[in-house]
């Protein structure tokens, strides 16, 4: 299902990967896990734009892959076309995201609270849950292995972005401030894309903080779709997102992704 | 020593109670028709290690074969949550022992090199490691003060993976040599049982043994079945089959459909050919097949 943006022309989907994708630059070394259709589709937005040299390994598994359109999988060989290199995990892969050769990966979850952590394990007690969701995956792992996190969600409401998560399937900047670093690893999540807003990390406490909001979004409206209080600017002033340009657009819609797999992430 | 055995054999190394590991990389690569023999016997009571996975774990849960799952994730991606795994996890019918990826891959390490234990960074800071610290234990090395995390063996009785071929030896190939987490699952097990889509003469190993994956000493059961990873792909050879995830979630939504439904697309076929045959025969098989 795609949402128009007020005033714009473009939808919700594609005003999403376009900010993801103007984050990437060359010097990006990226990767994708499953059910992973926004970032996928900035790392190949921004590599056909300002960023040829990015690196993608499609699935984690297949370098810098060029698919003429994706797959109903972000894990599926159907998206394994053009690739330079097929890894092969325990090797090729965990070497180098252990040791943050690759530097860049994108989650998202079931919930998220306000320092990037992200629950895709259970709602409710673990041992006796309401829900239970796929798990962590690779979460556990390289939330704290890779230095350049981004999250994404597209359901921005108080039961995604929650107080307190029931489960810590993978780390953001943990319990915030210096907690990140003093597990031993390096950087943290970057940004959160959300279908409401753009939501950066407060330098010190690592708390989310409003970047922008989308066009015909209120920071009010935010506040109240999240179950936590969302840091302001410094300025108190919360601008639009900037619109993707015609040229990304047509990229996206004609070229990365012709047949709308990303709206797989609006159900 | 001559490994080539029928489904029905390879299968009745498994015994109830067992613990096996479950090769495929979400809807790729996964020993499906040896799971679909598993259902036919009636396995029971299996502790089931798949490290991502979603048909493969969803089959066997779906016809009671399991006790415990120990995995990092189960899902149909797309096409949504693995329908008869979360049912019965909400339920309590099954266990599941969750761990992270790389944990997993660390645990079958140890197992493989016979060590107390793998270390890695991986779930330091989050909840999965709380879940079960006697084999993912949180410790500080004394030198460098670094945290790391020691991952335990993980010993397998039995591991089953599906390759493009083998010869009656058992050595196999897996061609192109992309093994995602396979061969820890390989090195970890007491006993190996590799389902190929087709046997090659021993001739064709020795002209190019660098692409030998298993040797034959690893491997203790062969089983010739062609398109033995359907409805999961089988790179580069054939993709998943979108219209068996989507039918098969469907019919879980419809309690009367659902018994037919996997009566007859899963449970009831007696042979590979006549479950190919029960889920669009050559029609599917031409729309799944890729390259030449």
């Amino acid at each position: 299902m795609s949402i128009p943006v007020p005033g714009a022309d473009c939808t919700v989907d594609e005003l999403m990967v376009v900010t993801l994708a103007r984050e990437f630059t060359n010097d990006t070394r990226a990767f994708n896990g499953a059910v992973s259709f926004i970032p996928v589709c900035a790392y190949l937005l921004a590599r056909r734009t300002h960023a040829p040299d990015l690196v993608w390994a499609a699935s984690s598994i297949a370098v810098d892959a060029d698919p003429d359109r994706l797959a109903e999988s972000t894990l599926s060989d159907a998206i394994w076309t053009g690739a330079s290199m097929l890894s092969n995990s325990p090797f090729d892969f965990w070497a180098y995201a252990q040791g943050a050769r690759y530097n860049t990966f994108a989650f998202r979850g079931a919930q998220m609270d306000r320092y990037g952590n992200v629950n895709n394990t259970v709602i409710g007690p673990y041992d006796d849950p309401k829900v239970r969701l796929p798990g962590g995956g690779g979460m556990a792992d390289l939330g704290g292995m890779i230095p350049n996190v981004y999250l994404w969600s597209t359901t921005h409401n108080d039961r995604t972005f929650v107080e307190q998560l029931d489960f810590r399937s993978g780390l953001g900047w943990g319990d915030g401030g210096d907690h990140r670093r003093e597990l031993g690893f390096s950087g943290g999540p970057q940004l959160c894309v959300t279908n409401l807003c753009v939501m950066d990390f407060h330098p010190e406490s690592r708390a989310m903080r409003l970047r922008s909001v989308h066009p015909g979004v209120t920071a009010a409206d935010v506040q109240d779709a999240t179950g936590f209080g969302v840091l302001l600017p410094d300025d108190g002033s919360v601008p639009d997102t900037a619109l993707p340009t015609e040229t990304e657009l047509r990229i996206l819609r004609d070229e990365v992704d012709p047949t709308s797999m990303r709206l797989r992430e609006f159900v | 020593m001559d490994k080539v055995r029928s489904l029905e054999d390879a299968a009745a190394i498994v015994n109830d109670g067992a613990t096996i590991g479950v090769g495929g990389l979400s809807m790729n690569g996964a020993p499906m028709a040896f799971v679909r023999e598993l259902i036919r016997r009636e396995a029971r009571d299996l502790t089931v290690v798949a490290i991502v996975s979603s048909m493969a774990v969803d089959w066997l849960v779906a016809a009671g074969c399991v006790r415990k799952v120990v995995t990092g994730l189960v899902s149909f991606e797309g096409f949504g949550l693995a329908p008869n795994f979360r049912r019965a996890a909400q339920a309590g019918d099954i266990e599941v022992e969750e761990y992270s990826e790389h944990l997993l891959i660390c645990r079958l390490q140890a197992a493989a090199y016979r060590l107390p234990f793998v270390p890695t960074k991986a779930g330091i800071g989050t909840d999965v490691l709380d879940l079960h610290p006697d084999t993912t234990r949180l410790e500080r090395d004394s030198a460098t003060g670094e945290l790391y995390v020691a991952c335990t063996p993980l010993p397998l009785d039995v591991g089953i993976v599906h390759a493009h071929e083998a010869d009656r030896l058992g050595n196999v190939r897996v061609n192109p040599k992309l093994i995602w987490m396979d061969s820890d699952i390989v090195r970890a097990a007491a006993a190996t049982i590799v389902t190929v889509e087709r046997m090659a003469d021993h001739a064709t190993f020795v002209a190019a043994p660098e692409h030998t994956t298993y040797p034959r000493f690893t491997v203790d059961a062969v089983v010739e079945v062609p398109w033995g990873a359907y409805p999961t792909s089988l790179f580069p050879e054939y993709s998943h089959d979108a219209g068996f995830y989507q039918a098969y979630l469907a019919a879980t939504r419809e309690p009367e459909q659902w018994s037919h439904f996997w009566k007859s697309r899963v449970g009831a076929p007696e042979t590979q050919g006549e479950f190919l045959e029960a889920n669009g025969g050559a029609e599917t098989i031409l729309s799944i097949r890729q390259g030449t």
